[in-house]
């Protein structure tokens, strides 16, 4: 008898082991997610999938370009559809850091005038979606959250982590919008596959799921992200296409007299 | 007949059980009894305002706020830190509590969640208002001076003189149980603000707290008015019998009768609304007159010793009575049945509830009475003693005779007044001014209306017909030209809609140049205005304006007031505009909601719904007493007394500014059905007089003698009962109140001085 449970517990130590063995941290998984490989640059086509409660759907689509300079990133997005806002272009300057805010320019076609978009706050809402601006990120910014390593399972055939992020202050739960998030991250590819939230007042508000996940270029890539308020039930669908990663892009690129010019697919 | 009746003398155990179950069964069905405090349910589901009000929640998420007032009469108002320390931190609060809903900037308003649209030579920066509270008179000059160029918010969030602010939250979907909480949870926090003993004043209202403070008036008055009613009868029965059994028997059978109606009510589902709290007393009131009649026949009997047994005595006085008691009865239930001819769940379900009560009444008269008779112990002595009034009564018959000519004359008067009094009649299905002008609800929802644009929702939807529609300029300057329109009416504070912000953002764009404060000349542009603004604000700003295939438009329109005529005025004036500019042949569609148009709906439904009800009132009684004195003439003159009391008291109304509105507006049918039994008593009674050969004059003077002192009781009991609710908390009870008791005494008066003049018209006298 005293043998067996001496079996069963080193057995168990045995299973138990793999989590533990090397020591990660809520932090240490969250920067391997951030500092895992996306491309130097890429080039995708995107459609937005806005639908209401009612299941009214509002479709647009653009062509977006993103390039890395470090840490910090420049994208330009130009609308194809629909035809009212077609040639519409965003142009971002991403800085690292919460020090430095972001620079943002629209090209209004009807207007001929590229205009400066004053910042917005993270926790604002991005073009009528779902997604806040801290969510359109890849990752958030790590500093702002006390992560925790919950636990780890196996889900549809992956190993998982399931990381909790809570904002530090209170002012971040404000500024965010959350109170807390968990993620739900795949050991073998360092990547994220759904994303829950609380609101302020520790409601659930909504979840993210990134499905299709292949490997294009070498990169990671997920060709669908939908995003759920359990609140509102709205619901905002995202999906990739023809991704090219590496394709190195110009720096002139990422101009507004390429704003200004439109899109000009090769 | 008689044998339901010796049955029910034979087994008076098994009566009393029956009874005691059957109300067994009511009271446990009471506690599904729920009470309907929102007051779109006061309209028929297929009325379009209810329609529309669910269509705009659904289409633009557009929902009745909560709204909190902050005023202060210092001299900066409320641009100081202090106060707008406050705004912030009222405004953090709000956000927090699970009660509220504030996921979008929609969802809560204030000077500390709104946002300026500024144009600057290189782009547009949309952010708040205040971004965090302001510190430096600089900065407080800033904001103030933003406010008032920004002009959107101005006298909307922040009231012109700079003298208050408001916020508006929105309580979480389907959390109307819980108004009244979520209104002493403000008021607590409100009070607690207060108590730092600042300059700035608070005050709440808005639907959701007007609908909580309902909920919790309603079965409070309910509760309170029981006793006072209770008591009434109590004096009443005492003063006419003088005996336990004589008070408590009469009580016991309104009792049931009430508890069964209120048992029906809550197994059929019908719910409680403001009118049907006056049931009970209703009930109590009208029931108790078959008890009473059953008593006082039954001791004049007993006292006269006519049957040598109980049983025998006790079927004579059922046989004598049940046919009157059934006529007054079935009279009495057809004025209460007319009101279903309104559209109005309300009043229908208190006319349908009203008839089935006194039915219950008679029903539990004839048969606990007697089996509680047969059952207690048969009382020796019966010393017959002269009812009070008896005095009154008898020189009441010789008095009549007496002075005909001024009877008639003083009659005259009053009917010239009356008909001059409804010419000036008018409706008002005001929610606010249902509260006593006192109220703090009522001083709240004045003080905001008188400080900023207005509590009262209006709301248009207006279909464009085609997606992107309302991106067109054409459309959008239409949007333009009507919200001026609407804004001309001097009781609308102001008016909102998306034209008015892609004006704003035409301006910014145009480096703030007043010149360009106009539509944008292009769909393309404006759809692009509208992108671009989602980059900076928060998207869902909008949605309470378009719908996300911009095919739909919603112009909220903010009222001082939410009177009948007003709204009634904008509306008729509106109608050739929206046709013109939106014309129907061009696939456009106009729809109207909010609590304005409900109002207004109300309204028409309460003068369409009187106006049937009072003809069918009229002429199914008429059609009663035809049937039952089997002649025309009698029956039209049975009518008299009735018809003038309802004249007068609509007249009365019309003279005094009392308007038609929900409670009011059963008055008429009310009057009718339950005056009528006074003339029928009276005129059974004569004709009974003058069938034994007595001369009229004979005739006038003993039925005075007989019926005038049971008339009189039921006077006593009818308006003493209804004077109670002159303690109501709702004005329309307490107008209804007055009104009843008051036409009851003129219906009083018509009965008993009128008739016998009327009757003594023509050389033969009229003979009946």
């Amino acid at each position: 008898m005293k043998k067996l449970s001496l079996l069963m517990f080193s057995a168990a130590l045995l299973l138990a082991a793999p989590a533990y063995s090397n020591e990660m941290t809520g932090l240490d998984i969250m920067k391997l997610v951030d500092t895992r490989d996306d491309g130097d640059d890429l080039i995708q086509n995107m459609k937005q999938r806005l639908i209401d409660r009612r299941g009214n759907v509002r479709e647009r689509e653009m062509v977006s370009l993103r390039k890395d300079y470090g840490k910090d990133s420049k994208s330009i997005t130009y609308f194809l559809a629909p035809s009212n806002i077609r040639d519409t272009g965003l142009l971002t300057w991403d800085y690292d850091g919460i020090e430095k805010d972001d620079d943002q320019w629209l090209y209004l076609p009807a207007l001929k005038k590229v205009r400066r978009i004053s910042s917005s706050d993270r926790g604002d809402y991005f073009m009528g979606t779902d997604f806040t601006f801290e969510d359109i990120k890849q990752t958030p910014e790590l500093e702002d959250y006390n992560w925790t390593l919950i636990e780890s399972k196996l889900i549809d055939g992956h190993d998982m982590w399931i990381v909790e992020g809570k904002p530090k202050t209170d002012e971040l739960k404000k500024n965010l919008g959350y109170s807390n998030t968990r993620y739900t991250i795949r050991k073998d590819i360092n990547m994220y596959v759904r994303v829950d939230y609380w609101d302020r007042k520790g409601k659930e508000l909504k979840y993210l799921i990134s499905e299709e996940i292949k490997q294009i270029d070498g990169v990671w890539t997920a060709m669908k992200g939908t995003m759920t308020n359990v609140q509102s039930n709205h619901r905002t669908e995202l999906s990739f296409t023809d991704q090219r990663y590496n394709t190195g892009l110009s720096d002139r690129t990422f101009s507004e007299r390429m704003l200004k010019r439109g899109y000009r697919a090769k | 007949m008689k044998k339901i009746f010796n049955w029910v003398l034979t087994h008076p155990k098994s009566v009393l059980l029956m009874l005691v179950l059957t109300t067994v069964l009511a009271v446990s069905q009471m506690r599904h009894i729920h009470i309907e405090t929102d007051m779109d349910a006061m309209l028929p589901k297929h009325s379009d305002a209810y329609i529309n009000k669910q269509v705009l929640e659904e289409r633009f998420g557009s929902v009745d706020m909560v709204i909190i007032g902050i005023i202060n009469d210092a001299k900066d108002g409320v641009y100081n830190t202090k106060s707008l320390t406050l705004v912030q931190e009222l405004t953090d609060w709000l956000a927090e509590q699970p009660q509220f809903r504030t996921l979008a900037l929609n969802d809560l308003l204030s000077l500390a969640t709104i946002k300026d649209i500024r144009g600057s030579d290189a782009g547009l920066d949309v952010e708040q208002f205040m971004d965090g509270v302001p510190e430096s008179q600089n900065q407080i000059e800033h904001l103030k001076q933003r406010m008032h160029e920004f002009g959107l918010y101005e006298d909307v969030i922040v009231s012109a003189d700079g003298s208050g602010t408001i916020f508006a939250v929105r309580p979480m979907p389907d959390s109307r149980h819980q108004y009244a909480e979520i209104y002493d949870l403000v008021k607590n926090k409100v009070a607690e603000l207060e108590a730092r003993g600042g300059s700035e004043r608070f005050f709440i209202s808005g639907r959701p707290v007007i609908e909580g403070v309902f909920g919790v008036y309603m079965p409070a008055e309910m509760k309170r008015m029981q006793p006072m009613i209770m008591g009434l009868l109590l004096v009443l029965l005492f003063l006419s019998f003088r005996t336990a059994r004589g008070v408590f028997l009469p009580i016991a059978v309104v009792l049931m009768a009430e508890i069964w109606t209120l048992g029906t009510m809550a197994a059929l589902g019908a719910p409680i609304y403001t009118v049907t709290t006056m049931l009970p007393i209703l009930i109590l009131a009208i029931g108790i007159a078959d008890a009473v009649h059953f008593l006082s026949r039954e001791r004049l009997l007993a006292h006269h010793k006519a049957y040598a047994h109980r049983k025998e005595r006790m079927v004579e006085v059922m046989h004598e009575l049940w046919k009157p008691m059934l006529m007054t009865t079935v009279t009495t239930g057809a004025g209460f049945l007319s009101m279903l001819a309104s559209d109005l769940p309300p009043i229908r379900d208190f006319g349908m509830f009203a008839a089935i009560g006194i039915v219950y009444a008679l029903l539990i008269t004839m048969l606990f009475l007697p089996a509680a008779l047969m059952l207690l112990p048969e009382k020796v002595k019966h010393a017959e003693r002269k009812p009070l009034f008896s005095g009154y009564v008898r020189w009441l018959g010789e008095a009549v005779l007496a002075y005909p000519k001024r009877i008639m004359a003083f009659f005259a008067i009053l009917l010239v007044i009356s008909v001059a009094g409804i010419m000036k009649l008018d409706v008002n299905a005001s929610l606010v001014d249902q509260f006593k002008p006192a109220d703090p609800l009522r001083q709240a929802d004045k003080m905001l209306n008188q400080h900023f644009s207005g509590t009262t929702s209006l709301d248009v939807m207006i279909d464009t017909g085609r997606e992107n529609g309302l991106l067109e300029p054409e459309f959008l300057q239409h949007l333009v030209d009507l919200q001026q329109e609407i804004e001309k009416n001097p009781m609308v504070g102001d008016s909102s809609s998306i034209a008015e912000f892609l004006q704003t953002m035409n301006q910014a764009l145009h480096a703030d140049d007043p010149a360009w404060k106009k539509v944008p000349d292009s769909s393309d542009l404006a759809a692009q205005y509208l992108l671009l603004y989602s980059f900076s604000g928060a998207p869902d700003d909008f949605e309470t304006f378009v719908t996300g295939d911009y095919r739909q438009a919603h112009v909220r329109i903010n009222m001082k007031t939410d009177e009948t005529k007003v709204i009634a005025t904008l509306l008729e004036s509106l109608k050739d505009k929206t046709d013109l500019w939106f014309p129907a042949d061009k696939g456009f569609k106009v729809e109207w909601a909010g609590t304005g148009f409900t109002v207004h709906r109300l309204s028409e439904m309460i003068i369409d719904g009187q106006v049937a009800s009072l003809a069918t009132s009229i002429i199914a009684i008429f059609l009663l007493c035809w049937w039952m004195f089997k002649r025309l003439l009698i029956a039209a003159i049975a009518m008299i007394p009735v018809s003038l009391a309802v004249t007068v008291n609509y007249g009365m109304m019309g003279n005094f500014g009392v308007p038609l509105d929900i409670a009011t507006a059963l008055t008429g049918a009310m009057a009718l059905g339950i005056g009528v039994d006074f003339a029928i008593h009276y005129l059974h009674r004569y004709h009974e007089e003058s069938s034994a050969g007595n001369s009229y004059r004979e005739s006038v003077i003993n039925t005075n003698r007989s019926v005038g002192h049971a008339i009189l009781f039921n006077s006593f009991v009818v308006i003493g009962g209804f004077l109670v609710l002159l303690s109501a908390a709702l004005y329309p009870q307490m107008k209804l109140g007055a009104l009843i008791a008051a036409t009851m005494v003129i219906c009083y008066l018509a009965t008993c001085y009128l008739f016998p003049v009327l009757l003594g018209l023509g050389k033969e006298k009229i003979k009946v």
